[in-house]
């Protein structure tokens, strides 16, 4: 049951509220909805295929819980993880403050893990620009300090929402090509098979 | 890990395929870029550094545990309990050292026997030993079945894992560690050697990889599950009377959002319960695994119910935690170390079991690392409940369902009236131990008092004073002298 194959873990961190889950909602489901749901038990934990460049990547897509209380074990859910989302208010400052603490913990932790950093709730801006409380080029700049990307999103909207998880997908393409190549067309490896299996030399 | 974007597709550097260590042999992605042996090196490193938190902190626990019951045994009320978690303790011990016994009679194959079966201590008698276990053989015959359709890669697989499966034995009484690294290095080897060598389709490699693990591991677990070697068996019980002594905690407090008086929901946290505990029973790690599943499918469907929305996170974590803590899963500790050790590591890292697993790990730490902010009570309440002396599922005595057990509302109802008679009582004592100091001070009020006026006023009988020789004063030494004299008459 649910051996779904999976390449890439994304893990998603952020403050509680800041609108993690909804994310992922609106990515895998496209919708914004504070109704019932009907075809999902669980947004916790979701398996999404993603086409790059002809490719199928399948993002695992690792939901976590924000809240202060569990935040010693974070480091058992980030293990291994190839992408961290790691998520902030765009309209409340102090969630940004849980933004460094996260990208500290990555950074030692675990150095093959890529950052994302995506201000959600861009929606709210639209009607009053003046509830933003993080500059965009200050994170941006941010950003390029700690060599990550950097998104704004809006849940509601969908806006840049694909373009994120797109990213994600692409960067794992081009920065692991050979093990895309093994799980994707075994076959084509024929040719690479004296370059890439002497690896082993024990 | 620069994100340079323009390098598309897969032209690839020769420097890139090289170890990340620069030892010279190529390096590979599920080894993060090192090569095997530097690799290893590596996660070696952290895995030593992980087991050894693991070990403080099951110690640290230990002794706190003991510091409270030592504390405890003082106070009155406490010791049944004492002797209660020494009984289970005592059972526990028994059914494990049951368990590997009736294991022993079972499974212990033919090819076994030769080698270290005189040395385990109550090794059966040998016609015994010789039977091969039904399950054991059960799973060696599908194993073989489902190998034949692949025909050469199937005979080389099922070699392979024969030569696996001696080594194991011969490294039996290596280092856990060891063991686990080596299955799981033939775990790597033998799936790349499918997909390169016999060119399979990965979908097919996986079936074939799940089939090899249960192959080996049905054989294998009774003497890697909880080895001797590891203080596997004492974090055990560390967790258990941890769990047991939590058993106050409501699903308010973890902010549980699950609603038990639905039937429905509660016959889902019932099933959850059910599969959790289930874990235990089973041999393989994936079909541990599965059962670790099975179990999160249970509450996501419980929050469903009562939220009327799928559940995310924040959700699923606290009532995880909140089903851990009802069900207290046997040898919790154990399992969650061996499947660590011998699943298939592509299942943990990243697919949906290994969310589910992450999530159960979580919630063993939190439940271990808990205390009174965690639940948001303060210090003494938390201490209180812990110790025993109040319970906060007392004030829902009176909100029971109707259906509850009469006996139960009963019982309740007199431990109530016993708390109340405990609090009266208690009041009395602390009266009756004013009174007394009051007494106590009021004597001493008093003699000090008069102390204090003696102090003052002190009784010193001073020697009077030297009388005046006045003449007409009544002097006592006028006795002395000779009566004055009477006029008398002379005749004459």
């Amino acid at each position: 049951m649910s051996g779904q194959r999976v390449d890439v873990k994304v893990v998603m961190l952020g403050k509680e509220f800041v609108g993690k889950t909804s994310l992922v909602e609106r990515y895998v489901h496209h919708r914004f909805l504070l109704g019932p749901y009907q075809n999902t038990i669980g947004a916790a934990f979701v398996a999404k295929a993603i086409n790059v460049e002809g490719r199928v990547v399948t993002l695992g897509i690792w939901d976590t819980a924000g809240s202060e209380r569990y935040e010693a074990m974070s480091r058992i859910y980030y293990r291994g993880a190839k992408a961290a989302i790691v998520c902030y208010d765009i309209t409340d400052s102090s969630s940004f403050q849980r933004v460094k603490f996260w990208v500290k913990e990555l950074q030692s932790c675990e150095q093959h893990c890529r950052i994302y950093l995506c201000g959600t709730k861009l929606d709210l801006l639209e009607n009053d620009r003046s509830k933003r409380q993080l500059d965009f080029h200050d994170v941006r700049d941010y950003a390029e300090e700690i060599k990550g990307r950097h998104y704004e999103t809006s849940s509601k909207t969908g806006q840049n929402v694909d373009e994120l998880f797109q990213k994600v997908a692409e960067d794992y393409v081009h920065f692991t090509p050979f093990q895309v190549m093994t799980e994707e067309n075994g076959v084509d490896l024929s040719q690479k098979k004296e370059t890439y299996f002497s690896c082993c030399h024990h | 890990m620069s994100l340079k974007s323009e390098r598309r597709g897969i032209h690839v550097d020769q420097s890139d395929l090289l170890c990340k260590k620069g030892c010279g042999y190529y390096g590979n992605p599920t080894w993060q870029g090192f090569c095997s042996k530097c690799w290893r090196e590596e996660y070696q490193k952290g895995r030593q550094k992980q087991i050894q938190e693991d070990r403080e902190l099951a110690e640290r626990l230990q002794r706190e545990e003991e510091e409270a019951y030592a504390s405890s045994q003082g106070a009155q009320g406490t010791q049944p309990s004492l002797t209660f978690s020494k009984f289970e303790e005592k059972k526990t011990n028994e059914k494990t050292r049951k368990v590997t016994t009736v294991k022993k009679f079972f499974s212990a194959s033919s090819r076994t026997v030769p080698k270290k079966e005189n040395q385990e201590t109550k090794a059966p008698s040998p016609s015994i030993n010789r039977q091969v276990s039904i399950e054991t053989e059960q799973v060696s015959k599908e194993f073989i079945e489902f190998l034949k359709p692949c025909q050469k890669a199937g005979h080389d697989v099922y070699k392979q894992c024969k030569i696996c499966l001696e080594a194991m034995q011969q490294k039996r009484e290596a280092s856990i560690e060891e063991q686990s690294e080596y299955v799981q290095d033939f775990y790597h080897n033998t799936a790349e050697k499918l997909q390169l060598r016999w060119k399979m389709p990965s979908e097919k490699v996986e079936d074939v990889m799940d089939h090899i693990e249960k192959f080996i591991m049905t054989r294998s677990y009774k003497h890697v599950f909880c080895p001797e070697t590891t203080d596997d068996e004492k974090k055990d019980l560390t967790v258990q009377r941890r769990i047991r002594a939590l058993h106050w905690v409501t699903s308010q407090m973890l902010c549980v959002p699950v609603n038990e008086d639905i039937p429905e929901v509660s016959d889902m946290v019932v099933k959850a319960i059910t599969d959790i505990i289930e874990m235990d029973s089973k041999r393989v790690p994936r079909d541990k695994l599965a059962c670790i599943t099975r179990c999160s499918k249970h509450i996501f469907n419980a929050i469903k119910i009562t939220k009327n929305e799928p559940a995310s996170a924040d959700d699923f974590l606290p009532t995880l935690i909140y089903i851990v803590l009802k069900a207290n899963p046997p040898r919790l500790q154990s399992n969650i170390q061996y499947i660590t050790r011998f699943c298939n590591p592509s299942r943990l890292m990243t697919g949906e079991d290994g969310y589910y697993f992450t999530n159960l790990c979580c919630a063993m730490a939190f439940i271990e690392k808990l205390d009174a902010q965690s639940l948001n009570l303060s210090q003494e309440e938390f201490d209180r409940y812990m110790s025993g002396q109040s319970s906060p599922k007392k004030q829902d005595a009176e909100n029971w369902p109707p259906d509850a057990c009469l006996g139960v509302k009963q019982m309740y109802k007199n431990l109530d009236l016993l708390s109340q008679l405990n609090e009266r009582q208690e009041r009395i004592v602390h009266e009756a131990r004013k009174l007394e100091k009051d007494l106590i001070d009021w004597t001493d009020g008093v003699t000090k008092e008069v102390q204090d006026i003696v102090e003052k006023y002190p009784l010193d009988i001073k020697p009077k004073p030297q009388p005046l020789a006045a003449i007409d004063s009544e002097n006592v030494e006028n006795d002395k002298l000779p009566p004055p004299l009477q006029p008398q008459v002379y005749a004459g």
